[in-house]
């Protein structure tokens, strides 16, 4: 299925202050999501959820080791995306790893859950997604990483990143109990969920 | 002032249904964490929360109970559509409040916090509940019907009668956490006022 989205005639663009409260809302959701998933010792896909993965094992925190495993791959977002986009990812990056050091400060969960913390979780990093990619940003590497390949080599997008969660799951479930690695994959498929119904480009205007 | 687009395409039924299900929820969590912290806000929420507290009444069943009278104005106004799907998200945010309690466990929270996550998640929330041709009653649908017929915007309408409620607040409860509310009440009305563009969007 390779038709392209109709995309309507770029008639508005957003305004520098529409698209910074747009990254501070979706960095901010994402560190919310992070925090209720990292506390539940849960795990999720793509680049968050490598990152999540090495904290667990390292004991090192989920902030520091998000932001330097997306380092790399701001050079190829730069050559696919231009430096708008990777500008506005490092900033929604680098706002996600900081509130999630910090949000623990201000708000401890007690027990959570499961079921409702996989859902939670599907729901706000879903809609902090939505918000980032409307505003012309990202979180970060496997998705740069995924886009740059497919124009190179022709290897869809799609598939590299299915590919990637694969790795990150089949790791995680190698290195952890089968319980939370199974509510994860509900939170995974929650969140992909949520994208892939609301995240029509053909519906906005601005 | 900007005109609306004609609407060329409509939402189908199952993308309304997970739109309002997704912005219960969030409006639902939002209002879980202020709750948690203490703090109030604008709209019927608000008023339930401070009766709540006052009370001690669940918040879930103040807050359905005070939208009943609001639904015949929303038929009057907007129609049956409208009106059912409000009823539908006020009923499942007041379901969910009270759901969340006992399986979302807040051990801690800092009022700050609370504002700030309260402002954004119910202010998507809301956002999502507008796109779908919900609200979550009382206010917000007098504020929306205005926005329609006059074009003031909503996030106004809701600013100034939470400047009313928050007065009443001020005489019942500590002046900090009346403060922290107002933080929270505001950045709501930021987000609805920055994001609600039915004119950015070519879908009903």
């Amino acid at each position: 299925m390779q038709t392209p989205i109709p995309e309507p005639a770029q008639t508005r663009q957003h305004s520098a202050l529409e698209d910074a409260q747009g990254l501070a809302f979706g960095g901010t959701m994402a560190a919310l999501a992070i925090v209720m998933l990292t506390h539940m010792g849960f795990i999720t896909g793509q680049m968050a959820g490598l990152a999540v993965l090495v904290s667990y094992v390292s004991g090192w925190q989920f902030g520091p080791v998000f932001f330097v495993l997306n380092l790399p791959f701001y050079w190829f977002g730069y050559k696919r995306m231009g430096a708008a986009f990777v500008l506005k990812t490092f900033v929604a990056v680098a706002l996600l790893s900081g509130l999630s050091m910090v949000l623990p400060q201000y708000l401890q969960f007690d027990r959570i859950n499961p079921f409702v913390g996989a859902v939670l979780y599907g729901f706000i990093s879903g809609s902090a997604l939505l918000a980032l990619f409307r505003h012309g940003a990202s979180l970060g590497g496997v998705g740069i990483m995924a886009l740059y390949l497919q124009d190179k080599t022709g290897f869809k997008a799609g598939w590299t990143q299915m590919a990637f969660d694969a790795c990150v799951f089949g790791l995680a479930f190698a290195l952890l109990p089968w319980q939370p690695v199974a509510w994860s994959a509900l939170g995974a498929l929650v969140l992909n969920a949520v994208i892939a119904v609301n995240h029509r480009r053909d519906r906005y205007v601005a | 002032m900007h005109t609306d687009l004609p609407p060329v395409k409509h939402y189908t039924r199952f993308e309304d249904a997970q739109g309002l299900l997704i912005a219960s929820v969030q409006s639902a969590l939002g209002l879980h964490l202020l709750r948690a912290a203490g703090l109030i806000t604008g709209g019927t929420a608000g008023m339930s929360l401070i009766i709540s507290y006052v009370t001690g009444w669940s918040f879930g069943l103040v807050f359905f109970l005070i939208n009943i009278p609001f639904y015949g104005f929303a038929y009057y106004a907007r129609g049956a559509v409208f009106c059912i799907k409000s009823l539908i998200s006020v009923t499942l945010v007041s379901i969910l409040a009270e759901v969340l309690k006992p399986l979302l466990h807040v051990d801690h929270i800092h009022p700050a916090a609370a504002a700030v996550l309260f402002g954004i998640s119910t202010g998507v929330g809301l956002l999502g509940l507008f796109r779908h041709s919900g609200s979550l009653g009382g206010v917000s649908i007098i504020a929306l019907i205005l926005q329609d017929k006059f074009g003031f915007k909503a996030g106004w309408t809701q600013t100034i009668h939470d400047l009313i409620l928050f007065g009443i607040a001020l005489w019942l409860m500590p002046v900090d956490k009346v403060i922290w509310s107002l933080l929270g009440a505001v950045i709501l009305n930021l987000v609805i006022a920055f994001n609600h563009r039915r004119d950015w969007y070519i879908v009903t």
